[in-house]
């Protein structure tokens, strides 16, 4: 057997297996990881890794929802993410003596987070491409600067620090009660803890995100970035469908934003920097843009991969982080290149990407054929 | 049977030029009427200005007695205007199915959160979708059958995108069809394929305008037949009517040939 066919056969056989099955097999992987810390055999620094990772995963799969399904593009998407976490700190630490319930922090940060897409969103609606990208990108530093200055609520550059854990549904009632050793049970502040909080978090999300892809709103998104002209004409009113899916976006940021200022502890305007929006992007592009495995797969690629490299190159290169910035670039020009749809591309944008695809013009002859056959069929 | 569509003095120019100037003319329940006239006479655009994707100057466009003039595309299409577009304007990464489905839009309720959680009412929706798409395609047998459902519209025939057109603008039930050269760039036997397939339309009650400069497909189709040149209306009635006019018959050829034609 040539090596084309072998991998063709393997290819058609990959296709087969349900888009289901990889997906839980891919979360039991995550799921299962932990327990080799608990084991002993890995670090709990790579746990740490895992739990920024799925953060990442969460921001990419809500730039996701503009970049690859609506086709706006965001390059100041961090913001949104820089809201969540600040409502967080402000609501859940000693900065103004509050500590307000878990499920309530994370509820308003994600509501704040949406609220600023909303602003954000409606005067854009009219634009796209490279002025969309220049007023996105201004739109992001302006909260960050606003952060920086605005000392009374933020504490400017020294950040919010002391950030409680969160406590989860009961840990109250408990404690009330009496049973402060159950009550610890609940409340989230080893790495472990917050690696199956996130973890959890990410799979819901992907699971309600990847049954909105396939809906009646997920088609519309998709035709508007197709011709908007055809689909407004097609009853699809632009303007609401655009703002939805931007506010839907920043939400899942801010809903990231206020796991990240939990985990973190303390937060600053660093966390919310350009080039961390620059970083999301790419791990949209990456790993495919308008596919929900592509983007998982993307952020960890580019937010653990680093880490690994880090970790053979040894601690003392203390200059890494300029060459992961060097390697970034490098690797989305090679991919832009060589593999634009993506690592694991969706298939309008693999479409997109190919004027003809190989293996949907084989489909497409094998489908002529058994058509053939069954039209030979009737005949006889 | 009433007028479905009324254009009372409807006029649209770009910048000096008037591409439509002062039409006025009806469409009734039920009627196939066609638009011809030469290149450039205004035809897509009064059919622009009708769907919204334009603003009229002056003019009105009453849709069942009510105006629809200056209402947003999507808001003109929910009230029951659906068309399709002379270049040919798909959602080309999408699949054949996908296509119809979106044309749904407007006849479909399901929200964002309900569609998340794929609640059961969302799943009984998209049940009904897929089986109105199934009846939709069908109406093109042969053409859009199996796996050349899930086929990028890009990968279609010239003339199955023009079918597919078709199908999704049927695809919300309007109250008006607007047909913008459906035949344009098809073979005689798709033409006339396509021309069956209109008068079936019509069998099913459906109120058809449409823009054809196919002259089989409007002698065969048109109820009633309006002639335009230079955003004006020059003439109006029956296919031969309209045909053997002095003035259409001038558009079309030129002064001294109408001349020479009439001799
Ligand atoms: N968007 C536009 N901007 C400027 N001029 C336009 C625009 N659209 C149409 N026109 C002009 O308006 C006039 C009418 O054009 P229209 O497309 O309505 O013609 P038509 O009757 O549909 O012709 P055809 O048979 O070639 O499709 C033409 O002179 C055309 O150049
Ligand atoms: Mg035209």
């Amino acid at each position: 057997m040539r090596l084309a066919e072998i991998t063709g056969a393997i290819q058609t056989a990959a296709g087969r297996v349900p888009r289901g099955v990889y997906a839980v097999i891919g979360f039991a992987i995550a799921a299962v990881f932990p327990l080799l810390n608990v084991a002993g055999v890995v670090e709990t620094a790579w746990l740490r890794v895992g739990v920024v990772s799925l953060l990442f995963v969460m921001l990419s799969l809500g730039l996701n929802i503009v970049m690859g399904e609506t086709g706006l593009l965001n390059l100041g998407y961090i913001a949104f993410f820089a809201f969540g976490a600040y409502t967080t700190a402000l609501l859940s630490s000693p900065k103004f003596e509050l500590q307000w319930p878990f499920l309530a922090v994370v509820v308003l940060s994600t509501l704040i987070a949406m609220v600023a897409g909303f602003v954000i969103g409606l005067p854009t609606l009219r634009l796209r491409g490279d002025y969309l990208a220049i007023v996105t990108l201004a739109f992001g530093e302006i909260v960050r600067l606003t952060i920086v200055n605005l000392q009374g609520l933020t504490n400017g550059p020294n950040g919010i620090t002391g950030i409680y854990p969160p406590r989860l549904l009961g840990a109250e009632a408990l404690e009330a009660a009496g049973s402060s050793g159950a009550a610890a049970w609940l409340v989230v502040d080893k790495p472990i803890e917050y690696y199956y909080l996130v973890l959890a978090c990410v799979i819901v999300t992907s699971v309600l995100l990847s049954n909105l892809k396939n809906s009646r709103v997920g088609r519309a998104w998709n035709a508007l970035r197709e011709d908007e002209l055809a689909a407004v004409a097609t009853g699809i009113t632009a303007s609401r469908a655009k703002l939805l899916s931007v506010v839907l976006s920043a939400g899942i940021a801010g809903f990231a934003g206020s796991l990240f200022a939990y985990y973190s502890n303390v937060i600053s305007p660093e966390s919310f920097l350009f080039m961390q929006s620059v970083i999301v992007v790419c791990m949209v592009v990456l790993g495919g843009m308008g596919s929900i495995p592509g983007v998982i797969i993307g952020a960890i690629v580019l937010q653990a991969l680093p880490q690994i490299i880090r970790q053979a190159a040894g601690a003392a290169r203390s200059d890494f982080e300029v060459y992961r910035m060097l390697i970034f670039g490098i690797l989305i020009v090679v991919m832009v290149i060589f593999r634009p749809e993506g690592l694991l591309p969706d298939k309008l944008w693999r479409r997109e990407a190919r004027e003809v695809d190989p293996r949907e013009l084989e489909k497409t002859r094998q489908s002529l054929f058994d058509l053939e056959e069954g039209e030979k069929d009737l005949e006889v | 049977m009433g007028a479905i569509l009324e254009l009372q003095g409807v006029s649209m120019s770009f910048g000096g030029l008037k591409a439509v100037d002062g039409l006025s003319f009806d469409v009734n329940e039920g009627e196939i009427v066609s638009i011809i006239g030469p290149n450039g006479s205004g035809k897509t655009t009064t059919f622009n200005v009708i769907s919204g994707l334009y603003e009229p100057d002056a003019g009105d466009i009453l849709l069942k007695g009510e105006s629809v003039a200056g209402l947003r595309p999507d808001q003109v299409h929910d009230k029951g205007i659906s068309r399709t577009f002379q270049s040919l304007r798909l959602f080309t990464n999408m699949s054949v199915l996908e296509n119809v489905l979106v044309g749904m839009h407007s006849i479909t309720n399901a929200g964002v959160i309900a569609s998340m959680l794929r609640l059961p009412s969302v799943r009984r929706e998209e049940k009904r979708m897929y089986d109105k798409a199934q009846e939709l395609l069908g109406m093109f047998p042969g053409r859009f059958s199996g796996p050349r459902q899930s086929q990028p519209a890009y990968s279609l025939s010239y003339a199955n995108r023009r079918r597919l057109e078709i199908a999704r603008a049927l695809a919300s039930d309007p109250a008006l069809l607007l047909l913008d050269e459906p035949v344009a760039g098809m073979n005689p036997a798709e033409s006339h394929e396509v021309m069956e397939q209109i008068k079936m339309l019509r069998e099913k009650g459906y109120t058809i305008l449409m823009i054809e400069h196919d002259m089989h497909v409007v002698e065969g189709v048109s109820d009633r037949v309006i002639a335009m040149d230079h955003g004006v209306k020059i003439a109006e009635g029956s296919y031969d009517e309209v045909a053997n006019d002095p003035q259409v018959v001038e558009a079309y050829l030129g002064k001294r040939a109408a001349a020479d034609a009439t001799a």
